[in-house]
């Protein structure tokens, strides 16, 4: 092959590209300004947890412009507990990950190769779990948790985010889709299953194993619900419960404020991860639509 | 004889499946392990919470659970009430300063629940047997916990601490008494008022010549006000949060109907009836204000709120606790309050004065004191509280005790003199009505659809009946 015919030829290339660059650039605004209308909100609530609640009370509308304080987020900062929660929620965080991760792939695995009786029957019982939305189970979890002792403890707030049928489905999907030829080399060469999985499979995961990690800790992170039942005393309070327990009756009127600087403050590590993973982040979604 | 190498994915020996699952086994072990030292962590940790009676020689520890929000930054260290502002600000100051008093005695641990789920998560504290000594809870409530014996009655303890039930007021007595008995430490009466805007009501017209405004005496003389301020200044007689929130609309349709004398309940509370002609004549009065552009279209709890203090109206109804901050607004060169501002009880329309009102009072929990050191420290926190009526009455929520609602100093806080026939007038939904919460919700939903969405009036008699009365029926079973 000569070397002419692998390059491009220029003339068609020079005149194509306005044509496609033109619209690229349109999609492009397009895009920038849609990105600037979801942006919006989140600029809205940064700018009203700059303001003094009394001054929120009759005025909502208002971006730029004073008065301002830093007086929401020295209250925050303030709140004798609230580095205890952040601590509190970080620690349920990532132990929800780093259990959703171990058990989402030794069970995806299990499901994607190899074979027990009942394999099928147990699998559509977990993809079950995706279609009931957890509220329906909330009140007998809870009366579980709380016959078992374990109200206001550490286990109680992790280990219902454990059970993760996503993460699961997810785990099978990925492992399917390897080639089963690696296992079967790696097994020609006397490795056990267990190697095979840990030193051969597992690594092949990561892009899948990171989207979960990111779906668990921020959802682990911004739960709020499980957190208000089972952590009842402010010493175990993760930093959503703990932010919203110090609210005032009428905050969305007479704290507003106050309630803009706690979902700032609430918001800052969850945009720390993304801000460090937002290539896993961006290449999860994508992969999770196109499986 | 089938080697490793025959041995297809998927079909694994037996001795490397057993491996397979032994690691997984580690793997959950570790993480139980982890999880359980995690657990011991938090146990220990959250000891100190539990209402505990603690080492004889030790002070008592009181757990003391309540919303109006937390405040450590700026009342952490307060104990003087007098000068702390607002529900928690001065509340904070008053725990700081009986632990204070009491140091080495009695400790009492605040745990603080936002206002919304409140009463969702004392549930789930009394499930988990997680029982805090003290709840501040509202009187409308009280009937619904006595019957499911989760309170204790305080009549022995409140003669032994020195807490006197005669001097509660007619409204606050009212409130704690069940089945003859008293089952909490009434803190305060609230009730809707009408925040009046004197800037506007003057260009109206509306001002008497003491400086205070106009009050309607009937239904006829309101639209007639209502029209002739519209008329003058172009803008609503009225904002109330009309959309978007229940209760507002529930209060103020009682405070309607309770001024003709009618009533909704049956004696038993197991039965709502709104077929009745004072509750048509009141939603009928309250349709024509919304039809007629009387009050602030559409608006919510923050945008009344906003409206009124923007002067986008000259009336707003709603509770007692804003009082402060108005008259703080008042005071403010820039506000649309700075030509006045004026606070009275809810015009009698009708035959009769009265108000909604309820109360917030704190109770003992059932199990939360388990020994006679512990109830006697929390009554004494609960005498405390009934001491310092006055200081929370500062917080534009009226007192509950008749010798303070009558006292020199508190008739000298601005307005409430005014106001104090509240404590007198102030008209509850009856105590045997279960499920107070959820009925004024369902109520407050469908009078919203009437003003708000035109839903014809029987339509929205009917299924308020219908709902309410199916929720009367699930609590009484």
């Amino acid at each position: 092959m000569s070397t002419a015919a692998l390059t491009p030829n220029p003339t068609a290339a020079e005149a194509g590209a306005p044509a496609r660059s033109g619209f690229d650039r349109a999609v492009m605004a397009l895009l920038v300004l849609l990105a600037l209308l979801w942006m919006l909100p989140l600029l809205w609530v940064l700018a009203l947890s700059f303001k003094p609640n009394e001054f929120l009370m009759g005025r909502t509308g208002v971006f730029l412009g004073g008065p301002y304080t830093l007086e929401n987020y020295t209250d925050i900062l303030g709140t004798s507990m609230v580095f205890r929660w952040l601590a509190n929620s970080a620690g349920v965080a990532l132990a929800q990950t780093a259990g959703v991760l171990v058990l989402s792939s030794l069970a995806g695995y299990g499901f994607a190769r190899t074979e027990f009786p009942g394999r099928k029957l147990v699998f559509v019982l977990v993809m079950f779990g995706l279609a009931i939305p957890s509220q329906t189970l909330f009140i007998p979890l809870h009366r579980m948790f709380a016959h078992a002792g374990l109200q206001n403890t550490f286990a109680g707030l992790v280990l219902p985010g454990l059970a993760g049928p996503f993460g699961v489905y997810l785990m099978t999907q990925y492992f399917r889709a390897i080639p089963a030829e690696l296992e079967e080399a790696a097994m020609l060469d006397n490795a056990s299953r267990l190697k095979t999985f840990l030193f051969v499979i597992l690594p092949l995961t990561l892009p899948a194993q990171a989207t979960l990690a990111i779906f668990t800790f921020l959802g682990a992170w911004n739960d709020y619900l499980w957190p208000l039942v089972i952590a009842t005393k402010p010493e175990m309070y993760t930093l959503t419960r703990g932010l919203a327990s110090t609210q005032t009756n009428f905050a969305q009127s007479e704290g507003l404020g106050f309630l803009m600087a706690q979902a700032v403050f609430a918001g800052l590590p969850v945009l720390t991860v993304y801000l460090f993973f937002q290539k896993y982040l961006v290449s999860a979604v994508a992969g999770t639509g196109r499986r | 004889m089938m080697n490793r190498s025959d041995t297809p994915p998927g079909h694994a020996a037996p001795r490397r499946r057993t491996g397979l699952a032994a690691a997984a086994l580690a793997l959950v072990s570790a993480l139980a392990l982890a999880l359980a030292g995690c657990q011991r962590a938090g146990a220990d940790a959250a000891a100190p919470g539990a209402a505990s009676t603690a080492a004889a020689s030790g002070p008592v520890e009181i757990t003391l659970m309540r919303f109006f929000g937390s405040c450590d930054a700026r009342y952490g260290t307060s104990t003087d009430a007098t000068k702390a502002v607002g529900e928690c600000g001065i509340l904070t100051s008053l725990v700081n300063r009986f632990n204070a008093e009491h140091q080495g005695r009695i400790v009492v641990k605040t745990q603080t629940a936002e206002w919304g789920p409140y009463y969702d998560q004392l549930t789930a504290r009394l499930v988990a047997q997680d029982v805090p000594a003290i709840s501040v809870m509202h009187e409308s409530l009280i009937g619904d916990y006595v019957r499911r014996k989760l309170i204790e009655p305080l009549d022995d303890g409140f003669r032994e601490v020195g807490i006197d039930v005669d001097d509660f007021t007619d409204h606050a007595r009212r409130g704690v008494t069940y089945d003859g008995r008293t089952w909490a430490m009434p803190f305060d009466t609230w009730s809707w008022l009408w925040h009046f805007n004197m800037g506007l009501m003057k260009k109206a017209g509306l001002v008497q010549a003491d400086g205070s405004p106009v009050l309607p005496r009937s239904p006829a003389e309101l639209l007639a006000q209502a029209r002739q301020f519209k008329a003058a200044t172009g803008k609503p007689y009225f904002t109330w949060a009309a959309a978007n929130e229940q209760s507002a609309n529930t209060r103020t349709l009682l405070t309607l109907v309770f001024q003709q004398g009618g009533r909704i309940f049956s004696d038993d509370g197991r039965h709502l009836d709104l077929h009745t002609p004072e509750v048509k004549r009141a939603l009928d009065l309250m349709k024509q204000l919304y039809d007629e552009g009387h009050i602030k279209p559409g608006t919510d709890y923050p945008g009344a709120n906003q409206a009124f203090l923007n002067g986008d109206a000259g009336v707003l109804i709603v509770g007692t606790w804003t009082i402060d901050q108005y008259m703080k607004e008042a005071r403010s060169g820039d506000s649309a309050l700075r030509a006045g501002y004026h606070v009275t009880p809810f015009p009698q329309l009708f035959e009769k004065p009265a108000a909604f009102a309820d109360g917030h009072a704190w109770v003992l929990m059932k199990g939360g004191t388990p020994d006679p050191r512990s109830r006697r420290a929390a009554l004494e926190v609960l005498k405390f509280f009934y001491d310092h009526d006055l200081d929370w009455a500062r917080t534009g929520h009226l007192p509950t005790r008749r010798s303070i609602a009558e006292s020199a100093e508190f008739r000298a806080l601005p307005y409430r003199a005014g106001l104090a026939t509240i404590t007198r007038d102030g008209v509850s939904v009856p105590s045997v009505v279960p499920t107070q919460r959820a009925v004024e919700a369902l109520i407050g939903e469908d009078v919203s659809n009437l003003l708000v969405n035109d839903k014809p009036r029987e339509q929205v008699l009917s299924t308020i009946e219908k709902r309410v009365n199916a929720a009367l029926r699930r609590a009484h079973r």
